[in-house]
């Protein structure tokens, strides 16, 4: 019966999110649920590694490569953006590729250490090969409205793709999390020699979520680099905008769970550009040590992040189910 | 003869230590074999040698003739070899949960292998605490989460590590049978112990290290006649040793 | 022939510092344990107050050291205290969002207090050089590297020589150690986060003679310290030296003749090639490596 009433609130939420773009025309509220959306994606992609334990700061490398290829694709050669995700999905996982090296070579925080150290490689590479990227001016995409060039004349379209792609990766993780992937790098994340001596291969595990994890940032940069038209090696690969503030996102609602992500981006979207837009006029950087001093109080007092806080009480709720469903 | 496992001149050193040195034996297909040794002998370095957890230095392991020295641990576990730890290590996760990760490796969907993970958690008792959290469950219990993850890889081999140490003698008396019935159900058992008593009434052959070395082998009554096995355990210096 | 002779030159000297940040880093990982991400942020805070000892009161950054070096080794006490040792039974992902987290903060305070301009000091001799068998060298970077010889010295000897220094020892080669010390540990983690700090605060210090300082000038140095200290062995004080020379050298060899856009591209590389085929460290032995993972 709960369950019900749980699955029926659920579908009225989704309805309601669907019907936004009618009522509410007002560009900044569509931006703000947009870009929600995509760091919920954005989050919940970071988070598949973090099943396994593993902590990246460098997701801004997966990001860049997918933005930075569709980009290329499209304004060089004309290619749609279509295509351009499916290729920009390709380059980002072959980064993956990459980083699996240390990741599966090294405990946590190194791993961490080289994912950051990736992630500023690939900047600096973009900044020094103008020939293909334009350098630090970026590329920016030209304004042709069409469906075709995945762009638009009004911003409902993008809000309805970044709701598909949070739904999409949400989806995904918590379909990894409950399938035979996700146990192993729950086990691993456990203890790595039990788990390798219960039969499960943990370096393919690590290397299979990094798979995901990669592929799907680089398909969700596409979109969000059509959605704003320009693309420049400080901000494709922002260890701000796309390694730290998934990873913060991820950490504050609860790292290696399924709604940590959603509920961490949720929160700190919003207060992030209220920081940054509000607050950053007045001093720039404030964001950043309000994140740092939130970070600090999560790891002392709510290690498990606000879904730990939640979560008791959501079980409680569905043990109760059960109890009157036998009933 | 029909040896399931074959270890030959197994060889471990940590720094100056010979935790293990030249060990060779034999395990018999279907047979309960003991292990014994005062503590710090090497028998937890041994079945971390054969579950390939540790690298060798120098010797081989081979299982129905193939030979595992060089395999990693995951591919010991899918050709057989299953094993508890001595110092429990359950996952953070559910009991079923911490039983189902292995099963993965035989049913491919979560509702299959949850099915097969409740079946062996019923087998050793353990279904009514099917959704609690290790961390509340007593050592004993949790002991036999050890043995029911190691027996949802389907080993041919298991090796258990002290899986009754720490348990009162209610809780031994009960988890005794259980390794008589693992047995009967075709898995052979390589078992480390150190109550004698429990050893003895269960293995059909015992296998004694001292300080890395293996001293002695045969039956439970040969053994404990055994003047080397007497000294190790008492410490003595005997000559001949 | 002569230049890369002159770009050699100028890369071992750079490395010197480069060791002396690594050896603060290796020494507060061997003994602490935690994995330091606001490393860097301690060299971008020295070079901040060096900065302000030279615009305020014009005092030379080398006297300054008298000053900064024992502030930074408070901050680094304090920060042990207050930051570090309330997580230090947590999981070692706790311990990297707790330093990360002290990095934003000391990153972004600094761009608060100071604003995102480079900051110099103006020094006499920061562009001095001085002549030998037809190669330049830059004389705050050759004052550098016999400052970070002379300190990493003292290190080695305070550590092989007190009763102090060989408690740390005993901690970094096996910290089963540091449990059965109680107590005293506690002020052992202060004192070596003290030191550690202080050491990469004199890398701060010598390198403001001859270049500048902004919020972000911290980060590669953090990576640069974690390079060095993975590829010269952890608790291994020689290795780190030479390994903070090797990447000075590549550094400079990589920033002359491949792009200077690069040269973290190309040390990057290094330590990938490096976990890859010499896990164990390229110079040192190693210790502790398993805490790494590189076993
Ligand atoms: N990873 C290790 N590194 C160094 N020494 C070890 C390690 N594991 C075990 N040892 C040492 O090897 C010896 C044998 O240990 P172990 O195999 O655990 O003995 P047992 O299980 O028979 O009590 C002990 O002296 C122990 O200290
Ligand atoms: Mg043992």
């Amino acid at each position: 019966m709960r369950n019900n009433k749980l699955k029926t609130a659920a579908a009225i939420f989704l309805l309601g999110l669907l019907a936004v773009p009618l009522y509410f025309t007002s560009t900044f509220v569509l931006h703000m649920f947009t870009l929600v959306f995509f760091y919920i994606a954005l989050t919940a992609a970071w988070n598949i590694p973090a099943f396994g334990g593993k902590f990246s700061l460098g997701h801004a490398a997966f990001f860049g490569l997918g933005g930075y290829t569709a980009a290329i694709l499209y304004v060089k050669l004309g290619i749609s953006p279509f295509i351009g995700v499916v290729a920009g999905t390709f380059v980002a996982m072959l980064g993956g590729v990459i980083l699996s090296f240390p990741l599966v070579r090294l405990k946590g925080p190194f791993f961490t250490l080289a994912s950051i150290a990736f992630a500023e490689v690939l900047r600096m590479v973009a900044v020094d090969w103008r020939s293909l990227t334009n350098g630090s001016v970026g590329i920016n995409i030209p304004f042709k409205p069409s469906w075709l060039n995945l762009t638009f004349t009004s911003g409902a379209p993008f809000y309805y793709m970044a709701l598909g792609l949070a739904l999409l990766v949400i989806g995904l993780a918590w379909w990894i999390r409950s399938s035979s992937l996700g146990y192993h790098l729950r086990a691993a994340a456990a203890d790595e020699d039990a788990a390798r001596a219960l039969g499960i291969n943990t370096a393919k595990a690590h290397f299979m979520g990094l798979m995901w994890s990669s592929g799907l940032t680089g398909m969700i940069a596409v979109f969000y680099v059509f959605y704003n038209y320009v693309l420049e090696p400080g901000t494709a690969f922002s260890m701000d905008l796309f390694s730290l503030q998934p990873a913060m996102n991820g950490i504050i609602g609860g790292m290696g769970t399924v709604w940590g992500p959603v509920i961490g981006a949720i929160i700190m979207t919003p207060l992030g550009e209220f920081l940054r837009f509000y607050l950053g006029t007045i001093q720039q950087g404030l964001n950043f040590v309000v994140y740092g001093l939130m970070l600090i109080a999560v790891v002392n007092f709510v290690p498990g992040g606000i879904v730990s806080l939640i979560e008791p009480w959501f079980k409680k709720k569905k043990s109760g189910d059960s109890s009157a469903a036998d009933n | 003869m029909d040896d399931l496992l074959v270890v030959k001149d197994l060889t471990k050193n940590f720094g100056g230590l010979a935790a293990v040195s030249e060990v060779s034996f034999e395990v018999r297909r279907g047979e309960i074999l003991g292990l014994i040794g005062p503590n710090g002998a090497g028998k937890t370095t041994l079945f971390n040698l054969i579950s390939g957890l540790l690298a060798s230095d120098r010797g081989s392991i081979k299982l129905e003739g193939e030979d595992l020295t060089k395999k990693p641990p995951y591919k010991r576990s899918a050709m057989g070899v299953g094993r508890t730890f001595q110092v429990v290590r359950p996952f953070d996760m559910t009991v079923l949960e911490n039983v189902m990760v292995p099963t993965f490796a035989h049913y491919k969907t979560s509702k299959e292998a949850k099915e097969k993970a409740f079946e062996i958690l019923k087998m050793v008792r353990m279904d009514k605490l099917a959704d609690k959290m290790p961390a509340n469950l007593t050592l004993a219990q949790r002991k036999r989460i050890e043995v029911a993850r190691a027996l949802a890889t389907k080993p041919k081999l298991l090796l258990l590590d002290e899986v009754l140490a720490g348990l009162n003698p209610t809780e031994v008396a009960e988890n005794l049978p259980l390794i008589r019935q693992v047995r009967d159900s075709g898995v052979t058992i390589l078992f480390i112990e150190h109550l004698m008593d429990a050893m003895m009434a269960i293995s059909e052959r015992v296998l004694v290290m001292d300080q890395g070395v293996l001293i002695a082998c045969g039956t439970p009554d040969e053994v404990t006649s055994d003047r080397c096995v007497i000294t190790a355990y008492l410490g003595e210096e005997a000559p001949g040793c | 022939m002569e230049l890369i002779v002159q770009v050699c030159v100028s890369g071992l000297l750079l490395g010197g510092i480069y060791a002396l940040i690594s050896i603060g880093l290796n020494l507060i990982f061997g003994v602490v344990r935690i994995i330091n991400f606001a490393h860097g942020e301690m060299v971008m805070v020295a070079m901040y107050l060096t900065f302000w000892l030279n615009y305020f009161f014009g005092m030379d950054p080398y006297v300054s050291t008298l000053i900064v070096l024992p502030v930074m080794f408070l901050f680094g006490v304090i920060i042990q205290r207050i930051i570090v040792q309330p997580i230090q039974n947590s999981s070692a992902n706790m311990k990297i969002f707790a330093t990360v987290a002290l990095s934003l903060i000391l990153q972004n305070v600094a761009l608060i207090v100071c604003k995102g301009n480079f900051r110099t000091v103006q020094v006499s001799y920061g562009m001095g050089t001085m002549e030998w068998g037809g190669i330049f060298i830059s004389i705050p970077r050759l004052v550098a590297f016999f400052a970070a010889l002379l300190s990493i010295s003292l290190l080695y000897y305070f550590l092989k020589n007190t009763y102090t220094g060989k408690a740390l020892r005993a901690i970094v080669e096996d910290h089963t150690i540091a449990r059965l010390m109680g107590v005293k540990v506690q002020k052992l983690y202060l004192l070596a986060f003290g030191i550690g700090c202080a050491f990469s605060a004199l890398g701060g210090v010598l390198l403001m003679p001859f270049s500048s300082v902004y919020p972000t000038v911290g980060i590669p140095f953090t990576l640069i310290a974690f390079i060095v200290v993975v590829l010269g062995g952890l608790g291994s004080m020689g290795g780190t030296f030479l390994a903070g020379l090797f990447i000075g050298v590549v550094e400079a060899v990589g920033g002359t003749y491949v792009s200077p856009a690069l040269k973290e591209a190309i040390y990057f590389g290094i330590f990938i090639i490096a976990i890859l085929i010499r896990p164990q460290g390229i110079f040192g032995k190693g210790k502790g490596s398993e805490e790494v993972g590189l076993k």
